[in-house]
């Protein structure tokens, strides 16, 4: 085990491109254990591609990528299975399982896992569903909640798998506005209970309360990184301070 | 009308043979449609190849040129084949081309999305198949499914053309026998009956299928189960 401010994360030199387009040129970046890592820029920068690249859902065509210490076969997906484990994800089509109840989506990998027997997954679950605010949807299936439900509900079933770090590949950016705060007041939650978070997003107010550290990357590379204060009002570089003022 | 009571136990017999070649091949045809189905959306090329083959071959290709070609073909390769068998064996291997064609679509028509959202969360290839896939393709299998079977039930009528005395051939015989001997053609008569039996087998099919559909119907899902509020990602 790392003591914590070693990096939990660490990756070099990835570089990906679909087909013609390099969707990732040279991208380093570090994540340390607890930290907050949020991931800005346009469209087409490269943001997903490289959160991807965390979990293994993209394999980098070149680059090296380490876990807790470890080295990761890139191309092995039975290796990059087990990191699943410990690297949970949250989409942003929230993509719950519809013919299985809340509940039964949130126990359904750890026990394919063997983290924990059905029981106990149910047990767990319920106490999610808790923590996300939900109790009472326990036995709805996903097409009865509403966005912003069914994104709380994808967080408590990636957080089933007890992950070490978890990422968020834009988790509101498919919601109705008036869902997206409950989403964000959770994510802030679990920021404040000392999860190790990847956020990429638009929502420049979360940004600027729970990031340590802030990327900005356009065309498949990083621009700049650094604490919010300094990606937000002080930028060292003129696109940064171009897209802040486009979004702002 | 006293003609069918004559008759009654003879087109039992009949409708014995129908029943039990029926079930046989439903039930060997959904293995089968299962199989290829599942193959032909393997990681593996050469598996997704042989599928695509076997796909291709039995389903261009009609039904009684099939079952002639295995009947009179088998005993050439050395496997001498009953009629019964026969029968059983081209409406299966039939059957199921086409069914695991109903099968891939099914697949297909669950959005890639659940498959990356089940990679992500550390299940196994055949796991998400198991446990998130396959259950819902079972929605778009099902209807398509319950037309194939229908089709396989009928075509059973078939394999009096090499000689298994199912119930249509069944039939056939009394319509011939009661015109030599009688003078007359009650043809209508009883090829009416029979239409009326295949009538009352191929709907208990649907009716099981539609029973099926609405239990399947509870979660609340469509065919095509798409997530709200989805756009498209950056």
């Amino acid at each position: 085990m790392q003591a914590s401010g070693a990096p939990l994360i660490e990756a070099r030199n990835l570089a990906k491109a679909f087909g013609r387009t390099q969707a990732l040129a040279d991208v380093s970046c570090s994540i340390a254990s607890g930290e907050r890592l949020v991931v800005i820029g346009p469209s087409g920068s490269g943001k997903s591609t490289l959160i991807r690249c965390l979990n293994g859902l993209v394999k980098p065509d070149a680059g090296k990528i380490t876990f807790d210490g470890d080295t990761i076969e890139l191309s092995s997906e039975a290796h990059w299975r087990r990191l699943r484990q410990r690297v949970g994800m949250v989409f942003q089509d929230y993509t719950l399982f519809p013919h299985l109840t809340a509940i039964e989506n949130i126990g359904l990998a750890p026990v394919r896992a063997g983290l924990m027997s059905k029981s106990e997954a149910e047990l767990e679950a319920r106490r999610l569903l808790e923590r996300v605010q939900l109790a009472e949807k326990a036995t709805s299936y996903p097409a009865f909640l509403s966005g912003g439900q069914q994104q709380r509900v994808a967080i408590a079933r990636a957080l089933a798998m007890r992950p070490q770090v978890l990422l968020f590949d834009e988790p509101t950016s498919a919601l109705d506005p008036e869902m997206i705060k409950e989403v964000l007041d959770l994510m802030v939650s679990l920021a404040r209970d000392g999860m190790t978070m990847v956020v990429v997003t638009h929502e420049m107010g979360f940004a600027r309360a729970v990031a340590d550290r802030v990327l900005f990357m356009e065309a498949g590379r990083i621009v700049e990184a650094g604490p919010p204060d300094q990606i937000f009002s002080n930028q060292n570089d003129s696109r940064t301070r171009e897209f802040v003022r486009r979004i702002a | 009308m006293a003609l069918l009571l004559e008759n009654l136990g003879f087109f039992l017999s009949g409708l014995e043979f129908t029943v039990r070649l029926a079930l046989l091949t439903l039930v060997c045809a959904i293995v089968v449609s299962v199989l290829i189905g599942l193959m032909s959306v393997s990681q593996w090329r050469g598996l997704r190849v042989a599928a695509l083959c076997y796909v291709e071959f039995w389903r261009d290709i009609p039904l009684l040129v099939n079952l002639l070609f295995i009947y009179f073909g088998a005993p050439l390769v050395g496997v001498p084949l009953k009629p019964f068998a026969a029968a059983l064996l081209s409406l299966t291997l039939w059957g199921g081309a086409n069914g695991a064609e109903i099968v891939r679509g099914g697949i297909n028509a669950i959005g890639r999305h659940q498959f990356v959202s089940a990679t992500a969360l550390g299940l196994k290839r055949w796991e998400i198949y198991r446990y998130v896939v396959l259950p819902q393709a079972l929605m778009p299998i099902l209807p398509p499914m319950t037309g194939l079977c229908t089709t396989l039930v009928q075509a059973t009528s078939l394999a009096s053309l090499v000689g298994v005395n199912e119930f249509f051939r069944i039939t056939q015989i009394v319509v011939e026998r009661t015109t030599m001997q009688s003078g007359h053609s009650p043809a209508f008569l009883v090829y009416g009956f029979a239409l009326m039996v295949y009538f009352a087998i191929c709907s208990a099919l649907t009716r099981l299928s539609r029973y099926l559909e609405q239990r399947l119907q509870k979660t609340g899902t469509s065919a095509i189960a798409a997530p709200r509020g989805f756009k498209e990602s950056a």
